[in-house]
């Protein structure tokens, strides 16, 4: 008996944290189209968000395109496809793993440090803080964060297409020997709009996610230090939840 | 602005924080709340701050149950202070992030009044020290001219010299200010220092009530006990 009432407070506790979580999107939304809008904050947070990013994001793309043309190479050199290397690795970095991998690191590095950050305010009574100094939390620590990622996402993933394809054309060319002028041309013929379209649109979904999970994480997060821990762990692994799982439903969508 | 609190009644889950608590801010006078921790002092305030919302009760301000928040202001107990911003833009908070930038006048005249140089005018709150923080807390709570401000243990964390400094600023500023002052400490020589009358919580309710310089005079034996430091029994 006990433990059918442990699942169901457990049960009880997830949906009131999704009904917590959904009331904070409305709120979100609500207060985004509200005139109160801190545009040299927002700036400024962009910029930071952005800057900081480039480094983690060019890893991510080089190294992904490197290893899809390696890999690439050792299943089609087994049925002599090995000209279709250069689109499958542009089709998969636009399409695919641009957006995910470009999710997956930019949640690992800015939104857990928005989580934490966040906590941390909470933790220290900074978030009270700014309710005496009548500031709304929502448009000055959650409207900047959330569009910022929101806008820069679909940036990173350009960058990321651009140095994957980038990679595997040195991999190709340097490593497996083939033709440069024949893997670029190849490569663009293949490209469509709509292949890198797709990809953007993902990218703008997958930044909504991040930040905004991540703000909500951070300002709920227990008191503490084991809360700020908490919040930038359940941040991380909840957004990188939600990105796997929509992208599939997104590439349905697109499908 | 006076403020009267009746029956106030406030609970987080099923756990009663605030049982019934009826009290008078006067107008213009320095009003202690005094307790242990976790008797519920910083969530009163909070709520009278309306930080909090309360469960039953009520609270009038100048016998309005509406006010306008920006009468209002707190000091909070570790300062609270926006670790991303410098001095002078955590004190002129909300015209800095109004971009408004015409506030450095006002700012230094602040820093003077709480007795901070202006050489920390561009660092930021992690280059200063504990006493230096409370003192910024205080200019940003004093800078949009409250008529109440709300002081959450301002010597926490404070050696006595410092704690002393800052009883005797606080009372300076709010005795030149003419600012109504709600004061929450265990510390029973700041609250006789600082404030003209006292009320004491234990266990959600208001066990004593009375005049800060005539603390000592008490016949309430669980206030006793607090103030000597003995086991508090009911």
């Amino acid at each position: 008996m006990k433990f059918i009432e442990n699942i169901g407070l457990i049960f009880l506790s997830l949906l009131s944290s999704l009904g917590k979580f959904i009331l904070f999107i409305i709120f979100f939304f609500k207060y985004f189209f509200n005139p109160k809008f801190y545009f040299k904050n927002n700036i400024k947070y962009f910029i930071n968000v952005f800057i900081s990013s480039i480094p983690i994001i060019a890893l991510t793309g080089i190294f992904s395109g490197m290893v899809l043309a390696l890999q690439s190479y050792t299943g089609f050199s087994r049925f002599s496809a090995e000209s279709a290397i250069p689109n499958i690795v542009v089709l998969t970095l636009t399409r695919e793993l641009g957006p995910v991998l470009t999710g997956l690191m930019i949640s690992a590095r800015v939104g857990s440090s928005i989580a934490a950050e966040i906590a941390t305010m909470r933790v220290t009574e900074q978030i009270d803080a700014l309710k005496t100094l009548n500031t709304n939390y929502y448009n000055y620590l959650v409207t900047p964060r959330v569009l910022s990622l929101t806008l820069a996402l679909p940036l990173f993933v350009t960058l990321v297409d651009f140095i994957g394809v980038m990679g595997g054309y040195i991999v190709s060319v340097h490593r497996l020997g083939f033709n440069d002028n024949l893997y670029l041309l190849n490569t663009i013929d293949f490209l469509s709009l709509n292949d890198y379209l797709s990809g953007i649109f993902k990218a703008f979904v997958f930044g909504f996610i991040i930040s905004i999970v991540s703000c909500y994480c951070g300002l709920f997060s227990d008191k503490g230090a084991f809360g700020v821990g908490s919040a930038t762990t359940n941040a991380v692994v909840i957004s990188s939840i939600l990105i796997l799982s929509s992208n599939y439903f997104l590439t349905e969508l697109f499908f | 602005m006076k403020i009267e609190i009746k029956n106030l009644k406030k609970r987080f889950n099923n756990n009663f924080i605030l049982k019934d608590i009826s009290l008078t801010i006067e107008k213009n006078k320095s009003t202690i709340i005094l307790g242990q921790s976790g008797c519920g002092k910083s969530v009163l305030i909070k709520t009278i701050y309306q930080l909090f919302s309360f469960d039953s009760g009520n609270i009038l301000y100048d016998g309005e149950s509406e006010v306008d928040l920006d009468k209002f202001s707190m000091l909070f107990q570790y300062g609270a202070l926006f670790d991303s911003l410098k001095i002078s833009e955590n004190i002129a908070f909300t015209d800095f992030i109004n971009s408004k930038t015409n506030y450095n006048k006002k700012v230094i005249s602040l820093m003077h009044d709480v007795g901070l140089n202006k050489s920390i005018f561009d660092r930021y709150p992690s280059e200063i020290s504990g006493g230096m923080k409370k003192r910024v807390a205080l200019a940003r709570a004093l800078y949009k001219n409250p008529e109440v401000i709300f002081l959450d243990e301002p010597t926490t964390g404070l050696d006595p010299i410092n704690s002393d400094k800052i009883n005797e600023l606080i009372l300076k500023v709010i005795t030149k200010r003419k600012i109504t002052a709600v004061t929450i400490t265990h510390d029973i020589k700041s609250a006789i220092k600082t404030g003209d009358n006292y009320y004491f919580i234990h266990e959600g309710i208001i066990q004593d009530k009375g005049d800060c310089k005539k603390i000592f005079k008490t016949r309430n034996k669980v206030f006793k006990s607090f103030i000597t430091g003995a086991d508090i029994k009911q």
